[in-house]
């Protein structure tokens, strides 16, 4: 259950409900849910125990479960198709292909991009899909492990106009998208690039797929807003007179999708498991996806599970969101001196200066210890080959 | 025995007991999150509360354009939001419910489709609002007069045709009133209580879906301020404002009900 449908209702129950015990039961019993919840996550972890570590195998036993949280986005509706295509079973207490392999139980949760960040912070999900920005603020009180980069933004991430030609003509004007996440670190970020101040460019919170919307059906009110694909894609197609003015094409290697396990969810049984399925499942799916036979089928299987985007459009987005396709590639960026040293110092300060975080957790690349972790094990052990009863 | 009356000191107790179940059901729930993870902020602890007030008390802007602090203007923007929606939401409402209660062509044209879309919930028609009435501050407006419209023009038209008997009608016509005179000085006049307690019923509607759309739009608001901080996990801020709505809400009920019991106490109730 959500925490924001419990705030939701129970706002309007206030209102509805007059007596002052009714007011006081209602407010009791939401409690009493979030009490539960969190109660389920631990009778989870209990019934995980009774599951293995990893080394010797009881099938008779049922497979610990573990939660990923994911929205619409290129490289994370991957997922979405990998249940479609029998690799997992979204549901718990099925298992797909890979559930089964890994022995662990893989629970999809499918929800918007900024609900997935609160699935995490509340401990709702074990393991979200989630860019190298967007976590800085839930790693403060959730340490978490980013365990496999997924993509990164190449154009995927991008400000479109109507009526407005340049940036001196978009100054003093709303751009309208998710308030505080990638899409106005990226807003911010590339104006800084482009010598302006971004004081002088007002950002201002839309749910991205209203503030697409807005602009496809010609709302007068919403000249500029700041989104990622499908997104970005959909309103090109859909508004003729819509105008692409900046993306992320102007910041490589910044922006990172990545998912990201929380370090309490990896230290129960089968959490490291649950890792290995997850790193297993993306690249079985994107060596289908560069297969010639089944290639463009995937392709259009994410697009259909992603938006109404046909081939071409979604040659397209895979080329807006280049995708680390195997291990070697992800090594490649995590181990990079540019990325550890450059990028992600950088990307966390410019949170913190321009409000986009509060407060920016400890990050480390070789050890467990800090609050934003990223662990390159995983990735070594699949490019090695990994299979679960040698690992 | 069934409904044995109590003493008033003890209904005064228990309701405080309520409330101080409720409260010790939080700490405890906050106190074993925080053995759980010191840094959690999802069941903040008397500390989070602080910092909770501290941040959505202190002033906004710069010093030489001070702007007030978030929680006045969250309150502000949402209230006036609702006033305005209510404002324009009541009249329409009124109007064509009153039309509707007196001339039968008005009723035999609006009744059936209005019942029919009174019966859609109106978040489930959100999105089609939205490309009606577009996204700017306006829009807040027309959210929420659209959505208790239906249900009040409906509840309005069934008073002003109940209610008002025909007998008081004809005797008005006997005496030589005009349509007019009959709609305002009887009609009218005599469901103006049934009106203000549709007011009541409907703020909380109201306010269910004019902070669905702030959860989806705008700069400021309850329901913008409630996702934003959710979002970034500070729920110390999202419980205070809970508690500020299920107040405000509470003071706005009882203001109304006195309100109309005042004014019109031959009503009853």
């Amino acid at each position: 259950m959500c925490r924001f449908n419990h705030a939701k209702v129970s706002v309007g129950r206030f209102f509805v409900h007059t007596s002052w015990i009714g007011c006081v039961l209602l407010s009791a019993g939401m409690l009493l849910t979030t009490g539960c919840d969190g109660k389920s996550d631990i009778s989870g972890s209990s019934t995980a125990a009774t599951g293995v570590n990893g080394t010797s195998l009881n099938p008779s036993s049922k497979p610990p479960v573990f939660s990923l949280a994911w929205s619409e986005y290129p490289s994370w509706s991957v997922f979405g198709v990998a249940a479609e295509q029998g690799l997992i079973d979204e549901a718990e207490g099925k298992l797909g292909d890979m559930e089964k392999k890994w022995n662990v139980d893989i629970v999809l949760k499918q929800t918007d991009y900024d609900t997935c960040i609160q699935f995490y912070g509340a401990s709702q999900a074990d393991a979200v899909c989630i860019t190298n920005m967007d976590i800085l603020g839930p790693a403060n009180s959730r340490t978490a492990v980013a365990i496999l980069p997924t993509s990164t933004s190449d154009g995927a991430d991008a400000c479109i106009t109507v009526g407005i030609d340049d940036l001196d003509g978009l100054a003093g004007k709303a751009t309208f998208g998710l308030e505080r996440s990638v899409s106005q670190y990226a807003f911010e970020r590339i104006l800084t690039l482009k010598g302006k101040s971004p004081k002088d460019f007002p950002f201002q919170q839309m749910d991205p797929s209203l503030a697409a919307t807005a602009m496809q059906t010609g709302d007068a009110s919403v000249r500029s807003i700041m989104v990622w694909n499908p997104f970005v894609l959909q309103t090109l197609r859909t508004q003729k007179n819509a105008k692409l003015l900046f993306d992320s094409t102007a910041i490589p290697e910044e922006i990172i999708d990545m998912v990201v396990v929380a370090k309490d969810a990896l230290d129960r049984p089968g959490g490291k498991m649950f890792a290995m399925a997850v790193l297993d499942t993306y690249y079985e799916m994107n060596r289908r996806l560069a297969d010639p036979a089944k290639g463009n089928d995937t392709l259009i299987a994410i697009g259909a599970k992603f938006s109404n985007l046909g081939l071409d459009d979604m040659k397209l987005v895979v080329e807006q969101t280049k995708f680390y396709q195997n291990p070697e590639a992800a090594l490649k960026l995590l181990e990079s001196q540019k990325f550890q040293k450059e990028t992600m110092p950088a990307v966390a300060q410019f949170c913190l200066e321009h409000g986009i975080c509060e407060k920016n957790p400890t990050v480390s690349f070789d050890s467990l210890d800090a609050q934003l972790n990223f662990d390159l094990s995983y990735l070594k052990a699949i490019r090695a080959g990994a299979t679960p009863s040698g690992n | 025995m069934i409904r044995r009356p109590i003493p008033r000191w003890l209904v005064a107790t228990l309701s405080l007991v309520g409330f101080a179940i409720l409260i010790g059901l939080y700490s405890w729930l906050s106190i074993r999150q925080t053995q759980k993870n010191p840094e959690q902020t999802i069941l903040p602890s008397l500390s989070g509360f602080q910092a909770g007030f501290q941040k959505i008390l202190k002033p906004q802007g710069s010093e030489t354009s001070p702007k007030p602090a978030m929680l006045w203007s969250d309150l502000g923007a949402t209230y006036l939001r609702l006033f305005l929606g209510m404002l324009v939401g009541v009249i329409l409402s009124v109007m064509v419910g009153v039309a509707m209660g007196a001339y039968r062509y008005v009723e035999a044209l609006l009744s059936p489709a209005i019942s029919f879309l009174s019966k859609i919930p109106p978040t489930a028609m959100m999105p089609v609002y939205f490309v009606m009435v577009g996204t700017d501050q306006k829009m807040f407006t027309a959210m929420v007069a659209l959505g208790i419209f239906f249900t009040m023009a409906q509840s309005v038209y069934q008073a002003a045709r109940k209610d008002v008997s025909d007998d008081a009608i004809n005797k008005a016509y006997t005496l030589g009133a005009s349509d007019g005179e009959i709609i305002l000085d009887v009609m009218f006049r005599q469901i103006l209580p049934r009106i203000l307690d549709n007011i009541r019923l409907q703020i909380g509607p109201a306010m269910v879906f004019l902070l669905a759309a702030e959860m989806l739009v705008g700069g400021q608001g309850m329901g913008y301020r409630i996702r934003m901080e959710s979002r970034i996990l500070n729920l110390s801020v999202v419980y205070i404002y809970l508690v500020i709505l299920g107040t405000s809400g509470l003071l706005m009920e009882w203001a109304l009900l006195n309100f109309r019991r005042k004014l019109f106490p031959w009503f009853g109730e």
